[in-house]
């Protein structure tokens, strides 16, 4: 820890913070604007001198306004460390003051964009359960600074000066060829609906501008014209799912790198620090008594090459949606260094042993029924939208795909658990397997419709901090014994489940 | 601090097979009735309106429309009826359980050394006849927590009194 650090008086970020400010302020207001600025560089030929002048004079005002506003918001931006909270008072004209007991503070983020890896400042983010925005967010912090505040927020006051020296081997390492084999084996359908998200995003800001400028009609026309093209040609259409084979990879591979490039993870005391990122460095340290419980994940590919990836589920508040950005992910795991996490996490449970329990037939029965309804609704659809007999071949080849997943799915859902963990199996061509420490439940329930009621199967849901976790129609009898136990282990417990 | 390390063990498992059900009190039964046959009025008076100011060119009968609302008037209040013996609530010393449902059955547990806050909230016509919902929220996601509507209001404060003591102990 450095001592020469003191966070007790009132303190402002690094000077450098101005910058990083502003530049955020006009890249902000970029992102709103940037299609009318796109249209109006269009007609640029057609303005004349004097409105240009005054242009310039409006954009010359804004930029002087956005730095006025940069250096205010630094200026009134201070925070100190009083007897274990964080408090941070900020805002020009609304004053804010935020006070965080160091005990709620779920993780501490170091950040660095382009512009703050250029003069070398670190972004630190301060979050609780609370929110999904980051509650505090310091723009510019010297990395002295930085690990300093860091030390002094994540290690307990009563914790040994000698063990808060921590060595500095990572406890995990993963270099740049386990990455391309991560992204490689990624699943690229998601990474393709992800882009696809962003594009159709895209198309609705264009066409929202557009709309209001008349142009609307050009851009429908433009449209049809390309689908009307893509009809004509069983070969384009082949064309077209290779390229968009292509772009899926390339995009995942992308993505990953982006994410996780030189990913290192480290332990200290009673946290995990990741370090991970291309363009944006990111550090995240996450507190081993916030996790809720973490899912280990593979597919088939990935198992053969040995590498998994850990989710790491934190507590969120039950009413902002869960935010990619929470949830915090160690990819490219080979099967020694889960070992290490899990042990980490869950020291000294033996589960290996333990009996795996299956699900009820009626789960696969449930999926064939549910499958059922569906295709029945899609073929009703196929009669009434008249596309002609050939349609109904999809049944041919949705069929068997049903099929295929139901038994995979069946067949991977089991659980088991020892005296503390519970343990659950799930999944299709994916495989997940959660943790779930039996203390860490909030409520329980059990649920079951008419249909389940005769053949005495029941879903049994626990309720986590950080979401709901299911074991779908096991019988009655083992359901109510899961039932008592998870509640006697909650009801003794004394450990804090955050 | 002589009580940190006290030992509370539960030495027998809280068995959720014989836990002492309570029903909920006879007369939430009307609270029930009037507050879904208000609810199909409105219902009907939507249906009405549009017939008869033609918001919407229906093109069938209206008759059928009014038939359909009254068949799903029915099977709702049929189910709400047999539902209704199916809502009972326990509480125990460490934790609150409450059971519902006729299609979908459930039973639901919340420890007590996992309730953030408790509430008590009540509607104008449960208020009429003094009832009131006792609602406990823990960490999860809220829209699953518990809820156990149709208590009198000075068996509610005693349970939200006996949460709290159980919480703060």
């Amino acid at each position: 820890m450095d001592s020469t650090e003191n966070f007790s008086q009132f303190r402002r970020q690094s000077k450098k913070g101005i910058l990083v400010i502003y530049l955020n302020l006009i890249y902000t207001a970029l992102k709103a604007f940037w299609l009318l600025l796109v249209i109006f560089l269009q007609k640029f030929s057609n303005i004349s001198e004097s409105t240009v002048f005054y242009i310039y004079l409006s954009v010359g005002g804004l930029l002087l306004f956005f730095l006025i506003r940069a250096f205010l918001i630094f200026k009134n931006f201070q925070f100190k460390i009083e007897n274990q909270h964080f408090i941070l008072e900020k805002g020009i004209l609304k004053k804010t003051s935020t006070s965080i007991p160091f005990d709620r503070i779920q993780n501490i983020n170091f950040k660095q964009n382009v512009i703050q890896q250029l003069i070398n400042v670190h972004e630190v983010n301060i979050e609780t359960a609370g929110s999904s925005k980051a509650e505090i967010s310091i723009k510019a912090l010297s990395f002295a600074e930085a690990s300093a505040l860091k030390d002094r927020v994540t290690i307990d006051v009563n914790a040994f000066k000698a063990e808060a020296k921590e060595n500095k081997s990572p406890l995990l390492k993963v270099g740049l060829s386990a990455l391309i084999k991560v992204s490689l084996t990624e699943n690229h359908l998601q990474s393709l609906v992800l882009l696809f998200a962003i594009l159709v995003g895209f198309y609705q800001q264009i066409s929202e501008i557009s709309n209001g400028l008349g142009k609307q009609e050009v851009l429908d026309n433009y449209i049809f014209k390309n689908s009307s093209a893509l009809q004509s040609s069983v070969f384009l259409i082949i064309g077209l799912l290779l390229f968009l084979t292509i772009i899926a990879v390339v995009s995942s591979v992308v993505r990953v790198l982006l994410r996780h490039f030189n990913l290192r993870v480290y332990l200290k005391d009673n946290a995990l620090e990741i370090y991970q990122g291309l363009i944006t460095k990111k550090s995240i340290v996450l507190k081993k008594d916030k996790v809720q419980h973490i899912t280990i994940s593979h597919n088939p590919i990935k198992k053969k090459l040995g590498i998994s990836f850990i989710t790491f589920k934190q507590a969120v508040s039950g009413k902002v949606k869960k935010k990619q950005d929470k949830i915090i992910k160690i990819v490219g795991c080979k099967k020694e260094q889960i070992a290490i996490i899990t042990n980490l996490l869950f020291p000294n449970e033996i589960l290996e042993a333990e009996k795996k329990n299956f699900s009820n037939v009626y789960f696969k029965f449930r999926m064939y029924l549910r499958s059922i309804v569906f295709l029945v609704a899609l073929n009703v659809l196929f009669v009434v939208s008249q596309l002609g007999i050939w349609i109904f071949l999809v049944n041919l080849i949705l069929f068997p795909i049903v099929v295929f997943f139901v038994e995979l799915q069946y067949r991977k859902r089991y659980y088991y658990f020892n005296e503390n963990i519970l343990v659950l199996n799930s999944g299709s061509i994916e495989t997940h397997r959660t943790y779930l420490p039996f203390f860490k439940v909030q409520n329980i329930q059990l649920k079951q419709t008419i249909l389940q009621a005769n053949r005495e199967v029941v879903d049994v849901v626990f309720q986590t901090a950080s979401g709901k976790i299911k074991i779908p129609c096991i019988s009655m009898e083992s359901a109510q014994e899961i039932y008592n136990y998870t509640l006697f282990k909650v009801e003794t417990s004394i450990k804090s489940w955050m | 601090m002589p009580d940190f390390f006290q030992n509370n063990t539960v030495t027998t498992f809280p068995e959720v097979a014989k836990i002492d059900f309570k029903s909920i009190h006879n007369k939430y039964f009307k609270v029930i009735v009037i507050q879904t046959t208000l609810l199909f009025v409105a219902l009907f008076l939507v249906a009405f309106i549009i017939n008869y100011k033609a918001v919407v060119i229906l093109n069938f009968d209206v008759f059928w429309l009014y038939t359909l609302l009254s068949l799903a008037f029915i099977t709702v209040l049929f189910l709400k009826v047999i539902g209704f013996k199916k809502r009972k609530y326990a509480v125990r010393e460490k934790d609150i359980s409450y059971k519902k449902g006729v299609l979908l059955q459930s039973l639901t547990t919340v420890p007590f050394n996992r309730i953030q806050h408790v509430e008590i909230d009540q509607g104008p016509i449960a208020r009429y006849f003094g009832f009131v919902s006792l609602s406990v929220f823990t960490a999860g996601d809220s829209s699953d927590d518990l809820k156990v509507p149709g208590l009198l209001k000075e068996e509610a404060e005693q349970i939200k009194e006996f949460i709290s003591t159980k919480i703060d102990g």
